[in-house]
């Protein structure tokens, strides 16, 4: 049902069933569709108070119809991730569509360098189906197992799955010739097993949204 | 590339990593076994092993300032990587690739330089904004699309150039077409339009290669700051020669200030 | 004398004493040989309507008439370009989407819409103050920019297609269109003006369509 057109459209052909995709990110269909805006963030109170905190950005829309729709978000690059069951932890303005059928919700993780304001959003995905996620250029997917942890930059940080913990780790020392320096100051450092998605750019997630 | 539903792309772990090669257009990995890299801050994405990123001059990395990287204005940018693992580059989904220089001599603009091997030496070019890299090494750059490789004679629009190697510096070629007449004239006057690569190019002669990319507006640059005052050193503040610009609307890159004067417009 | 891809971002024209080109003011990036560039801030094919209007600054931007004898390398801020072949139709394209193209093709303008483009509607520039959409006709090449590359959706009569004004590029053949609010839209108010309308084609040829809704 999810297929690619080139690298950076997502075209869905659906015949009555539905498809949740990131607000805004239709650009063309054919046939007949039907959009519906809807809540993001999740239910019930923790739902609420997400919607509250990042306003429009995580506004999700519901389409359905018969014929084909096709979806892109600012020229990003487009994976397909096919869900059996497992978990998928995107960054909120990282992922584009999901099947109908699979279940989101978000998590605070609040890990990723607070003082820039990013990364304090999660998408959880889970169920069975598939979900298109997004990146700043083509991802690179890496795998993470017991004897090899991952060091990765908060920005560049799209989405994992598996069985991994994540920490911060000031890793970067900036000592030079004119004082601290400015960069990035975390890195996350994933350990455990499982895979993690990558962008080759330093693009920042909701509050710092280019 | 289109994927069926089901396949994934490619999934790296540290095996399957290239070493010190590209990963895709967009990501270039460079593998550490003790030995040390240059690189621009904020240009590492992700890593495997263990890995220390200093800035440069500090302590116990002078003696590789001293030998390697001769551009004071440009130290606060860089760090050394140095440790074991392999790293992951990129830049801003810019394309990127290595080259080799093989006791040879290329010039780039700062802003399109990601890392490099020691080996090379990195001074300040004459021409403001550019860095040359001389040696035998690898570096990795990134450009706006891939870079189109030119052989001079040709005229290139600033903003489409990324750098230039073995031929001679280029010089600025203007065309009169633009600086006279009613239409040239008028220009001047109001600054309307603006300036583009139409009227203002770099003129490349000589053997060597120019390095190009599809791009009207400018990379973040790297501040090359001011030199200072210097007689007889091009770009340097302080000696100011000539009369200052009237006020009005700002100088775009490439327009022609002084110069337009002087053409009697 | 077509337009040859170097790559995804960058196009490479012959030009020929005789044979003339148009390109958009900024889009040479480099040349060699014995090239002129000169723009038509009146006379030009079609007179005052030879502007293309230019989105990001809101200033009108002369094309420019490249003659001689040499090569020239086209492209303009990284953004991808799409080289459209036209054996005798028309192709109807956003006016600052145009890159490039032969001087044998005929040019004129056209609204769509009601008035003032199909960006005009959208941006509430009903007065026709707005750009307008640039008409090609004949045989000749076309160079088309997007951001991030465009893909071709096929319009038959059974099948109209509706797309985002702010993704739509360029369509060909004997298309109707018609700019409309459909239901549903409405509720998809959020991320500024625009997203309430649809561009909707019907007819048979097909659309160009971008993969992002940003403008360029």
């Amino acid at each position: 049902m999810f297929r690619l057109q080139g690298s950076k459209v997502l075209a869905v052909d659906m015949t009555g069933d539905a498809v949740k995709a990131k607000n805004g990110s239709m650009v063309a269909y054919d046939g007949q569709m039907a959009f519906k805006k809807m809540s993001g963030g999740g239910e019930g109170i923790r739902g609420m108070v997400t919607r509250r905190l990042t306003g429009e950005q995580m506004t999700v829309m519901e389409v359905k119809g018969h014929g084909t729709c096709w979806f892109a978000d600012r020229a990003s690059e487009i994976n397909l991730v096919s869900l059996q069951g497992d978990k998928l932890y995107v960054e909120s303005s990282n992922l584009l569509a999901t099947d109908a059928a699979l279940r989101t919700g978000t998590s605070f993780t609040g890990l990723r360098g607070a003082s820039q304001g990013n990364g304090l959003f999660t998408t959880t995905v889970e169920g069975h189906g598939q979900a298109a996620i997004m990146s700043d250029g083509a991802a690179v997917v890496l795998r993470v197992s017991p004897q090899y942890p991952l060091t990765v930059d908060p920005g560049a940080y799209v989405a994992h799955q598996g069985n991994l913990r994540q920490s911060l780790q000031s890793g970067v020392t900036f000592r030079t010739l004119m004082g601290e320096g400015g960069g990035e100051a975390f890195q996350i450092r994933f350990e455990g097993d499982g895979l993690v998605y990558v962008q080759p750019s330093e693009r920042n997630t909701i509050a710092g949204d280019v | 590339m289109s994927h069926h539903p089901g396949a994934g792309p490619t999934v790296y772990d540290p095996m399957t990593l290239p070493s010190d090669d590209n990963v895709d257009s967009y990501t270039f990995c460079v593998e550490l076994k003790g030995n040390q890299w240059f690189l621009q801050k904020g240009k590492m994405i992700a890593y495997y092993g263990s890995m220390e990123f200093n800035g440069i001059g500090h302590g116990r990395l002078d003696r590789l300032v001293r030998t390697s990287f001769h551009s004071p204005l440009h130290a606060s940018d860089w760090v050394v990587a140095e440790g074991s693992g392999k790293m992951l580059l990129a830049d801003r989904a810019f394309d990127v690739n290595s080259y080799d220089l093989d006791d040879g001599n290329l010039t780039i603009r700062s802003g399109n330089l990601l890392a490099f091997q020691p080996s090379l030496a990195l001074k300040q070019s004459i021409v403001p904004g550019f860095l040359t890299l001389i040696g035998t090494g690898k570096f990795v750059a990134a450009s706006n699309g891939p870079v189109v490789f030119m052989e001079p004679p040709i005229r290139v629009d600033p903003q489409a150039l990324v750098g230039w190697a073995d031929c001679p510096s280029p010089c600025h070629h203007y065309d009169h077409g633009y600086m006279t007449g009613v239409m040239g004239g008028l220009r001047a006057l109001t600054g309307l339009g603006g300036a583009s690569g139409e009227e203002h190019q770099f003129e490349f002669v000589g053997a060597g290669t120019v390095l190009l990319q599809s791009s009207e507006t400018l990379m973040a640059e790297q501040a090359t700051g001011v030199l200072p005052p210097d007689a007889g050193v091009p770009g340097s503040g302080g000696a100011h020669t000539g009369p200052s610009q009237a006020g009005g609307t700002p100088r775009l890159p490439g327009q022609l200030g002084d110069l337009q004067r002087r053409f009697g417009l | 004398m077509a337009f040859r891809e170097i790559n995804s971002k960058m196009i490479e024209a012959s030009v020929v004493p005789g044979q003339r080109l148009f390109s958009q003011r900024g889009a040479m990036l480099a040349y060699k040989g014995d090239v002129s560039f000169t723009p038509n801030m009146t006379g030009g094919q079609g007179g005052v309507m030879s502007m293309i209007g230019r989105r990001v600054a809101n200033e009108d931007t002369p094309l420019m008439t490249v003659e001689g004898s040499g090569t020239v390398l086209f492209g303009h801020g990284g953004h991808h370009i799409q080289v459209i072949n036209l054996a005798g139709d028309t192709l109807y394209v956003e006016a600052d989407r145009l890159l490039a193209f032969e001087g044998t093709l005929q040019q004129g303008t056209m609204f769509l819409g009601s008035q003032g483009g199909v960006m005009g509607m959208v941006r509430g520039q009903i007065s026709g103050q707005g750009l307008f959409t640039t008409t090609l006709k004949g045989h000749g090449s076309v160079a088309v920019m997007a951001h991030g590359g465009v893909f071709e959706v096929p319009i038959t009569p059974q099948r109209p297609v509706h797309v985002d004004p702010q993704a739509y590029v360029a369509h060909h053949g004997d298309v109707r269109n018609k700019l409309s609010t459909a239901l549903g839209w409405r509720d998809m108010v959020g991320r500024g003006s625009g997203e309430a309308f649809q561009l909707e084609l019907s007819g048979s040829g097909a659309v160009y369509v971008q993969a992002s809704e940003e403008k360029l």
